[in-house]
């Protein structure tokens, strides 16, 4: 029967309404979203990046718009957003990532864009100026380091070297460590002993740091350098119980359970060793080149500070890779790709390139901006040829396609407390290791197909 | 339309109206008559409608969603996922990580809820008697609980940390070993201090109810010479039992749905909810693992789910257990 008109709303059709207005709204919502990325605003395109805050500055927003004609939609950076974004058919056009690690899980979902088209045309970006380490950001369908490109990185450290602090040193009475031959990981850990200072139960030095980018990346890289691979040739599993990444992880166990520098069981409340490393409170930190930016700005703290190779395990191989090189991909879905690409390379390979390269956060990734790096000051031309050197054993340790760093990291993180507390072997903790992680690890080949 | 037609008069029966003019007449027999019933009717769902149409939106669309989620294996991207029916929830089952985090969920509450009451009545048991500058002691008491949870988990964080937090300060100067409260076993503690920090909320509620207390009753039973332990427990708390409850089923929903554990842990991204301390590694902290960090959605939904319905299950059982308990300040002709 037909409601007469004036009649109450029943309950029922008054959430039939509602449902019907929600529908409308969400359909509204989602036309405001697709409006993100349409790729024509007013007089310019617009491109969307997404980043986090200080990737790309407010003043570098206006330069773009000024030097390229486009207008760039800032984003910040949030994996769930990008998700949510990827799975609406509504990306950002560029989006930033650690090579390292992001490249093979994007590319074998099939959602990262080819880029080797683009680089072939570009009169920026060449390919013989392209540092080895943007090979972080290639992948075959299987390996990483091989194959077509999907992105480049902005800057890159080798994240298993470290800094130190000589007057830590001169104060415990410690060798400084050489600086251009590597120590090994035992002598690495037992100046960290003898570099840490403890009063009343409290920690009041940290003898060093030691947890590379990620946990994944660092016993990747560890186990590499002790001759080994973390993965299995098609990258589907791990194995911890290797005589490799058995030694790697039974060296970071020790580092953690010694709680001679910031872990897992030992916070450090800054969350990172800046800070840390700045109030004197850190006698070495397991950061790459990169940490010179902060570093530099401070004399006082620069005439201290010196750079050194990444260690090796004795007998080992000398690797030094990077763990991170963080830089940008774009999307398969972007809408708005010549102008995305137009980005890209002013942002590889123009001013904010330059500005970079000269700030001493990094290592430039195109290798003609090298001359930019930081050598004005003594303990830069120091550091810089410490790490030039160390660019001669540079490699890329290649990372599964089938799940992100951040899974293994949140297993690890929860299996291993355990045993850097004493409570199990690292045997049992490797078995651990190996079957919670593998069990995540052929969801993600399932899914990858 | 007409005043006349539109006016409350015309529909009242006898109402003495004038009679209408023929176009009057002509109108009103083309428009239905719309009656105050119908009126009110509408004006409410209009009123209503922005929640109703939010709460659709933002609660009822996601809430089915999450479910349709539970039966896949969804993790956001990947092509291949494909329906599983109750796999998820078979898991569960037998998932004992997730038992164990249900457990310590469980635990929580029931610690945390009575702790949190019992303080936040004995502040507005204090506030309210009328004492010197109690407005001033009102708003400080209170004030912890206006700082948001992300503001007071970072202040705890800095408080208890072991090396330079202020907590092992004091500790060592006065010549105790410093602890290590960010971890395992201390970290617990800290949890339920936090708890402690938000106990203004309940004071303010409580305080309310305290106020609604007939001050006659308290009268009448000093005048029957009971004493002040006597009048809170035979007076003060029954009638604010309504107030208790409110609080109970409050305080077991948003304790089981903390997230302050995270903001306590080493690190508070994605990856880094399972550096939370095993002791407060709580259920919402394994949902939040297993969707943010592993990227399983469709098992992240069906633990939702899971938490929705023993929170209905719990709710339930605190309203028929505390049936014969609760009294009610209401006027029983009131309704007649």
């Amino acid at each position: 029967m037909r409601p007469q008109a004036g009649a109450p709303l029943s309950r029922r059709r008054f959430l039939a309404l509602s449902g019907g207005g929600a529908v409308a709204g969400a359909a509204a919502l989602s036309g405001c979203a697709l409006q993100v990325s349409s790729g024509v605003s007013g007089s310019g395109e617009t491109v969307t990046v997404m980043v986090n805050s200080g990737d790309i500055l407010p003043e570098q927003v206006q330069q773009a718009k000024q030097a390229l004609g486009i207008k760039i939609a800032l984003v910040k950076y949030d994996i769930t957003k990008l998700i949510a974004m990827l799975t609406s058919g509504n990306p950002p056009d560029l989006v930033r990532g650690v090579g390292a690690v992001d490249l093979p899980y994007f590319a074998a979902r099939d959602v990262a864009e080819e880029l080797d088209p683009y680089f072939a045309r570009s009169g920026v970006l060449k390919l013989d100026d392209l540092d080895p380490v943007n090979d972080l950001w290639r992948f075959d369908g299987r390996t990483q380091g091989k194959g077509p490109r999907y992105g480049m990185a902005k800057d890159f450290s080798q994240d298993s070297m470290f800094w130190y602090n000589t007057a830590a040193f001169d104060k415990g009475g410690v060798d400084y460590p050489p600086e251009t031959e590597p120590v090994t990981y035992e002598e690495w850990l037992e100046s960290a002993k003898r570099l840490v200072q403890r009063k009343s139960g409290q920690t009041t030095v940290f003898g060093g740091s030691f947890n590379g980018l990620t946990r994944s990346t660092l016993l990747a890289t560890m186990t590499a350098s002790a001759g080994g691979s973390l993965f299995n040739d098609d990258f589907s599993r791990v194995d911890f119980t290797t005589p490799e990444a058995r030694k790697a992880l039974a060296w970071y166990i020790d580092y953690c359970r010694t709680k001679v520098g910031p872990s897992q069981i030992q916070p450090d409340p800054n969350g990172w060793d800046g800070p840390t490393y700045q109030a004197g409170r850190l006698g070495m930190s397991n950061s790459g080149y990169w940490l010179g930016g902060m570093i530099y700005p401070d004399k006082k703290l620069a005439a201290v500070s010196r750079l050194a190779p990444a260690p090796i395990f004795a007998g080992g191989e000398r690797i030094s890779a990077c763990q991170g090189g963080t830089g940008l991909w774009m999307p398969r879905g972007a809408k708005n790709k010549d102008a995305a690409w137009r980005v890209f390379e002013w942002f590889f390979g123009e001013e904010p390139a330059k500005a970079r390269a000269s700030g001493g956060w990094g290592i430039p990734s195109l290798k003609s901006l090298r001359p930019l790096m930081p050598a004005q000051e003594d303990y830069q031309k120091r550091v810089l040829k410490v790490q030039e050197n160390e660019l001669k054993h540079f490699s890329v340790v290649s990372f599964t396609p089938y799940t992100r760093a951040d899974a293994i990291d949140a297993l690890f993180n929860q299996i291993a407390p355990a045993a850097m507390n004493g409570q199990i072997s690292v045997d049992t903790l490797a078995g651990r290791l190996n079957s919670a992680i593998n069990e995540q690890m052929k969801r993600g080949k399932e899914q990858v197909g | 339309m007409t005043v006349d037609q539109i006016s409350p008069v015309a529909d009242r029966p006898g109402g003495g109206r004038a009679a209408p003019s023929d176009a009057g007449r002509a109108s009103a027999a083309r428009r239905p008559r719309v009656s105050m019933t119908a009126r009110r009717h509408r004006a409410f769902y209009l009123f209503t409608s922005p929640w109703i149409i939010g709460f659709l939106l933002l609660t009822v669309a996601p809430m089915v969603y999450a479910l349709w989620l539970s039966f896949t294996t969804f993790d956001g991207i990947s092509p291949n996922w494909k329906y599983v029916g109750l796999g998820n929830y078979r898991e569960l089952l037998n998932d004992p990580v997730t038992w164990d985090a249900l457990g310590r969920a469980g635990l929580f509450a029931i610690t945390s809820v009575p702790l949190s009451i019992i303080a936040g009545l004995a502040l507005a048991v204090l506030v309210n008697r009328p004492v010197k500058a109690r407005g001033l002691f009102r708003t400080l008491l209170y004030l912890p609980a206006v700082v948001p949870p992300v503001g007071a988990g970072l202040a705890f964080k800095l408080l208890f940390d072991p090396n330079s937090g202020a907590t092992n300060g004091v500790m060592t100067f006065l010549g105790f070993e410093a602890i290590g409260w960010l971890a395992d076993p201390y970290v617990r503690y800290v949890l339920l201090m936090t708890v402690l920090w938000g106990a203004g909320n309940v004071m303010i509620i409580s305080l309310a109810g305290l106020q609604d207390v007939p001050r006659e009753l308290h009268e009448a039973a000093r005048i029957d010479g009971a004493s002040a332990w006597r009048t809170f427990r035979s007076i003060t708390v029954p009638l604010l039992s309504p107030v208790l409850l409110f609080q109970t089923v409050t305080g077991m929903i948003a304790s089981v749905q903390t997230i302050m554990p995270l903001l306590l842990a080493p690190l508070g991204d994605t990856s880094g909810v399972t550096t939370v301390p095993q002791s407060n590694y709580l259920y919402m902290m394994h949902v939040f693992a297993q969707y943010f960090a592993l990227g399983r959605y469709g098992y992240a939904s069906a633990l939702l789910w899971v938490l929705f319905v023993l929170i209905l299950i719990a709710t339930g059982l605190i309203f028929k257990f505390t049936s014969g308990v609760v009294f009610y300040n209401v006027d029983p002709e009131a309704k007649k």
